[in-house]
């Protein structure tokens, strides 16, 4: 075997003086996975408004067709025209929309129309009242025509397509009725008021008033759907009624006011389009409810319920119009409009219904994208070498404490009392008494997985809470959450404000408390897949409890782990678990800001840093690396399909059933490791403190916490005192 | 849009390996059975005129006194590595060497040595058989590898061994069949032969004659890699199926890249490959189901290395099966026979041998 290993080492020497960068395949690999930033394609397509891009490039499509067929397309009173209805049309399609992501439907649309618009002709020619009374009487006749069907729907719980049908039918007889006997009397009758002539012909900035008016409600009602309560409201009870209930919607109010919002919005387009034409005749309207659910459909608002959105919406209108308007001009009869706009609605239905079943299955092969990432060869941890590094059974007798107490204890610490803290799978904080530490308890339950913790100056436990943020316990067991956001980076295509995975955290003399996210693109849960990726996506935190506010200090880092304070309080040492390196980030004096490499190149992947006694720290390595994946790294349309084709059991993981300890000084020599080879004592090693003459070992998938009696350890140096000077 | 999905995404089949399940259901058969011994890499169990013979490394032992109180005497000793055994119905031994050819030990035919058939060297010898006295039937598992690299042979995907039939008076070789990848055991069964094709995962039927038999394949699609075959008392076989196939393996397969340059680039004990026995050194490649939670690995765990031994019966169907899973102690079961209602099985990968009685044939499962 160590022959066999010899020959290759020479093996893989005579490679390296042959090529030292490896083949020239190898080197394109690197330059495209330095380059080509494919991991994008997946955090595009994990964003809500990717699905925009289709009806967007229809709409292209069908203003690059007319444009070109159809002479005068782009001329100035032509645009003004189309625009102008298209700011009518848009007007009702937002209230639809609002209907159908409610997870409902309003065909009564048209005849509402209707009414509002022999309203204002009669309020306006008939009664020559002043402009803005008609506004409101109009508005308020039709919100109330959608209030009547939202009571309906909503409260009495009627079909929607049926009471809106009767609705229609019902306010077109109406319509008729009112026009039998006031036909003559509303076309008869005479308004000159300028205002009114603006409003129907005038512009503002060049653009026709209906579509200004429309532009300006259409950023404010995306402001209400999308950030307001009565916005995610009605998103909620179109998703899933029955989980909109448990989360204590209201569900008749929710989907009666989406009524009454249509019904307001159809009074807006109506008295747009009375002041444009003054048309009392019966037509006006007829077919609109099918005009605007068109635009709702191939804007790609899912007539299911729950997803949509008013920029959707204003694609939609803008095709329906263009079309509507662009088959007429191009001289085909309007019966072909209607067929037009018909196969367009089919194909948008088949492409919706297909896009909300396979959006999740393409999202979930395209999102993991691993990247190059070239370690050089581990440093030998055979037990013969001549290596810090070389395996030992130092940790064999490590004493158990709390065996079947604890789950998952990612991280310990002591405070000024010698009490033991650890954290815990099930979300807990637990506490071990001093001084012989046999039995725990739960001291506080926060929830999350509680990781890295550090003690402050009055004795609190600021931890890592992962799924969380950064949380504080004080010696009263009160969980207090410190920040679970931060500023988000000003290019990041997801959303990196909230705080997925903080993981250890470190406090400095002035208070500040610095802390790691390892990444920003996966869950806790979802850690193999990042280890897979090796991107460096995850970034240092900064909380300033002082003026309460969070700032990121450092990004790109490759699962940035452990942290502690250096013995100055100058710096923070940081370890980087998948690229296998400590690093320092100064905090203080001439180089603050800045980044260096202490130790690079383990033999595993690094996660606790903490302070020993003498001085120097200890490391926890939470696994071992493998020859198998660090020819992975280096080629990563390997790992990609792996985590494609076959299952995340079967995947190759870091070795994480193996780990050490290591002690390094302040610039970064190793000085000596631990081992527990055959690891029935200590299975896995996350973290380790030491604590008057003893090391206290974590490990994030035991069931204990180990105890060993060091040779060398001061017997009364603990970390409270280190940091904080108290006995 | 489904063929541009397919072309933008490389929708390949998923990498999946049959379940262990119906008569091979897991259990922890093989875990319970007593140990005889430890002796270093334990291989070819062979019995003859009433003794157990098995090699270790180039030593050739004998279980003194089956059944009773065993221990391991030595018999002779080799040049090189022995790497397949059979013994003729009157006691004579047929040694495969590795490097060097196969040896007949006592009987007519002592100290025949045989080299070289037709033109093409006898190297990595990996079955024997003996039909009668005078004839001999030879597996030649790689014609690129020598049999202690059986893993190389697997990740270079060769189909290059061979089937001769031999006969010890006039040293004559015939092929009776070429492109085999990797034959790993035989057994003979009137006219006819059994093979077993590693890399195929499948047991071949062959008739003596050369041709192929209709039915050539008699046990196909297992879930491990099939090698020796040994006459069991039911008239049918025991196989030892000597590693487990995997998804992970299945895929490296594939990855020619990869594959290649693990090959080039890593010593052996580091690949991703089936082993005899997983898990020796923390530098070998883990996989995801394999971490240890509460200090527990978990028994279906994936896994490198397993310990399965298959009874057939006269039809070589499969009618029980011994385990040794993920968390067990007897991996890399290279070898078994049977003898005066013993079996002897030999796992390589934990360097242990062990017996248990045979199953009655009635009886379902394992127990």
């Amino acid at each position: 075997m160590n022959e066999s290993a010899a020959n290759a080492a020479t093996e893989a020497g005579n490679v390296a003086s042959a090529d030292p960068k490896g083949s020239t395949g190898e080197a394109l690999v690197r330059f495209r996975y330095k380059w080509i930033p494919t991991h994008i394609f997946g955090e595009l397509l994990s964003k809500p408004w990717i699905d925009n891009i289709v009806p967007a490039t229809i709409l292209l499509l069908v203003v690059a067709y007319f444009g070109s067929t159809v002479p005068n397309f782009f001329l100035h009173g032509n645009v003004m025209d189309g625009t102008r209805q298209i700011g009518e049309l848009g007007f009702v399609v937002i209230g639809m929309m609002f209907v159908v992501v409610g997870g409902g439907i309003d065909l009564s649309v048209g005849s509402n129309f209707a009414l509002g618009n022999i309203l204002a002709l009669a309020l306006t020619n008939v009664f020559g009242l002043p402009v803005p009374v008609v506004f409101v009487a109009v508005v308020a006749t039709c919100s109330f025509i959608g209030l009547i069907n939202g009571i309906l729907v909503g409260y009495f719980k009627l079909r929607a397509f049926l009471t809106t049908l009767v609705m229609l039918i019902g306010l077109r007889a109406l319509v008729d009725t009112i026009l039998l006997k006031y036909a003559l009397t509303i076309s008869a009758g005479y308004y000159d008021d300028d205002f009114w002539y603006f409003i129907g012909d005038g512009s503002v900035l060049g653009m026709p008033t209906s579509l200004a008016l429309f532009l300006v409600m259409a950023v404010a009602m995306h402001m209400v759907l999308s950030r307001t309560r009565l916005g995610w409201h009605i998103m909620a009870v179109g998703g899933s009624r029955r989980s909109a209930h448990n989360a204590g919607i209201s569900l008749n109010r929710t989907v009666c006011i989406s009524y009454v919002i249509c019904g307001s919005f159809v009074g807006v387009s109506a008295f747009f389009y009375a002041a444009r034409l003054g048309n009392g005749g019966s037509y006006p309207g007829v077919g609109l409810e099918v005009l605007a659910l068109t635009a709702v459909i191939v804007g790609g608002i899912s007539l299911g319920g729950g997803r949509g959105s008013v920029v959707k919406a204003v694609i939609g209108t803008m095709i329906v119009q263009i079309i509507s308007l662009g088959v007429v001009q191009a001289g085909l009869l309007s019966g072909a409009g209607q067929l037009v706009l018909g196969l367009i609605l089919l194909a948008a239905i088949g492409f919706n219904v297909r896009w909300v079943k396979n959006q999740d299955k393409v999202l979930s092969r395209v999102y993991m994208s691993p990247t190059y990432f070239d370690l050089p060869a581990a440093p030998s941890t055979a037990q013969e070498a001549d290596s810090p590094y070389a395996s030992n059974d130092r940790l064999g007798d490590v004493e158990v404490i709390g065996l079947d107490q604890v789950d998952g204890a990612e991280d310990i610490v002591f405070d000024s009392s010698d009490n033991l803290f650890c954290g815990d799978r099930r979300g807990n904080i637990m506490r071990f008494d001093a001084p012989d530490y046999d039995t725990g308890r739960v001291f506080a339950h926060i929830g999350g997985h509680p990781l890295g913790m550090a003690v402050d100056d009055k004795d609190r436990i600021v931890v890592c809470v992962g799924g969380m943020g950064l949380y504080r316990v004080d010696q009263s067991a009160n969980v207090e959450k410190l920040t679970d956001e931060t500023n988000r980076s000003l290019f990041a295509i997801i959303d990196d404000s909230r705080l997925r995975l903080t993981d250890d955290c470190d406090i400095a003399p002035d208070g500040r408390i610095f802390f790691s996210e390892a990444t920003i693109r996966f869950d806790m849960s979802s850690w193999p897949s990042d280890a897979l990726e090796s991107r460096a996506s995850g970034r240092i935190v900064c909380y300033d409890p002082k003026r309460d506010i969070t700032r990121t200090v450092a990004r790109g880092l490759t699962f940035p782990n452990g942290i502690t304070l250096s013995f100055d309080g100058q710096s923070i040492l940081f370890a980087e678990s998948w690229a296998c390196r400590i690093s320092r980030y100064w905090i203080e004096g001439p180089k603050a800001g800045k980044i260096e490499r202490v130790v690079e190149n383990l033999p595993g992947y690094p996660d606790n840093i903490n302070r020993a006694s003498d001085g120097t720290y200890w490391l926890a390595l939470m696994g071992m690396r493998s020859p198998a994946l660090d020819l992975a790294l280096r080629v990563p349309g390997f790992r990609k399909r792996m985590s494609q084709e076959i299952s995340n059991d079967e995947w190759l993981y870091p070795n994480l059933n193996t780990g050490c300890i290591v002690r390094f000084t302040e610039d970064g020599q190793i000085i000596e490791s631990l081992w527990d080879k055959s690891g029935e004592n200590h299975p896995m090693i996350t973290s380790m403190r030491e604590h008057k003459g003893r090391l206290y070992i974590g490990g994030i998938f035991n069931n204990r916490i180990g105890s060993l009696k060091l040779k060398s350890g001061d017997p009364n140096w603990t970390g409270p005192a280190s940091y904080w000077g108290k006995a | 849009m489904s063929t541009l999905l397919s072309r933008l995404f490389s929708r390949r089949q998923a990498a999946t390996v049959p379940p262990m399940d119906g008569v091979l259901r897991p259990n922890e058969a093989l875990d319970e059975l007593s140990a005889i011994g430890s002796i270093a890499a334990p291989d070819n169990l062979v019995a003859a005129k009433g003794k157990v013979f098995f090699s270790s490394g180039s030593d050739l032992y004998f279980l003194d006194r089956p059944g009773n109180k065993i221990s391991a005497e030595p018999f002779d000793r080799f040049s090189a590595e022995i790497t397949a055994l059979d013994a003729s119905p009157e006691g004579a031994l047929a040694v495969g060497v590795d490097g060097t050819g196969i040896r007949i030990v006592g009987g007519a035919h002592d100290g025949v040595v045989l080299d070289v058939f037709d033109t093409q060297p006898v190297n990595c010898v990996t079955a024997l058989a003996f039909s009668g006295e005078d004839e001999l039937f030879v597996c030649l598992g790689s014609g690129h590898n020598s049999a202690p690299d059986w893993q190389r042979d697997l990740m270079e995907k060769r189909s290059s061994g061979s089937l001769w039939q031999v006969g010890l008076k006039d040293k004559k070789a015939r092929k009776l069949a070429g492109n085999l990848a990797f034959p790993n055991g035989i057994l003979v069964r009137g006219d006819k032969l059994v093979v077993a094709e590693s890399w195929n995962h499948r047991l071949l039927s062959l008739r003596i004659d050369g041709e192929k038999h209709a039915q050539a394949f008699t046990l196909a699609d297992l879930p491990g890699y099939p090698g020796r075959l040994a006459p069991a008392a039911n008239g049918g076989a025991w196989l030892s199926v000597f590693a487990p196939r995997g998804q992970l393996t299945e895929f490296v397969l594939r990855e020619d890249t990869y594959r290649n340059r693990m090959l080039r680039e890593l010593s052996s004990e580091h690949w991703i490959a089936p082993t005899l026995r997983a898990g020796k050194a923390f530098t070998e490649p883990m996989q995801g189901g394999a971490v240890k939670v509460h200090g527990v690995h978990k028994a279906w765990a994936p896994t490198r290395s397993y310990g399965l031994l298959i009874l057939l019966d006269s039809n070589l169907t499969p009618t029980h099966s011994f385990h040794s899973r993920a968390d067990g102690k007897r991996h890399g079961i290279v070898s078994a026979c049977e003898l005066d209602g013993d079996v002897f099985i030999a796992s390589r990968g934990n360097d242990v041998l062990c017996t248990m009685p045979v199953p009655h044939s009635g009886m379902e499962g394992t127990s």
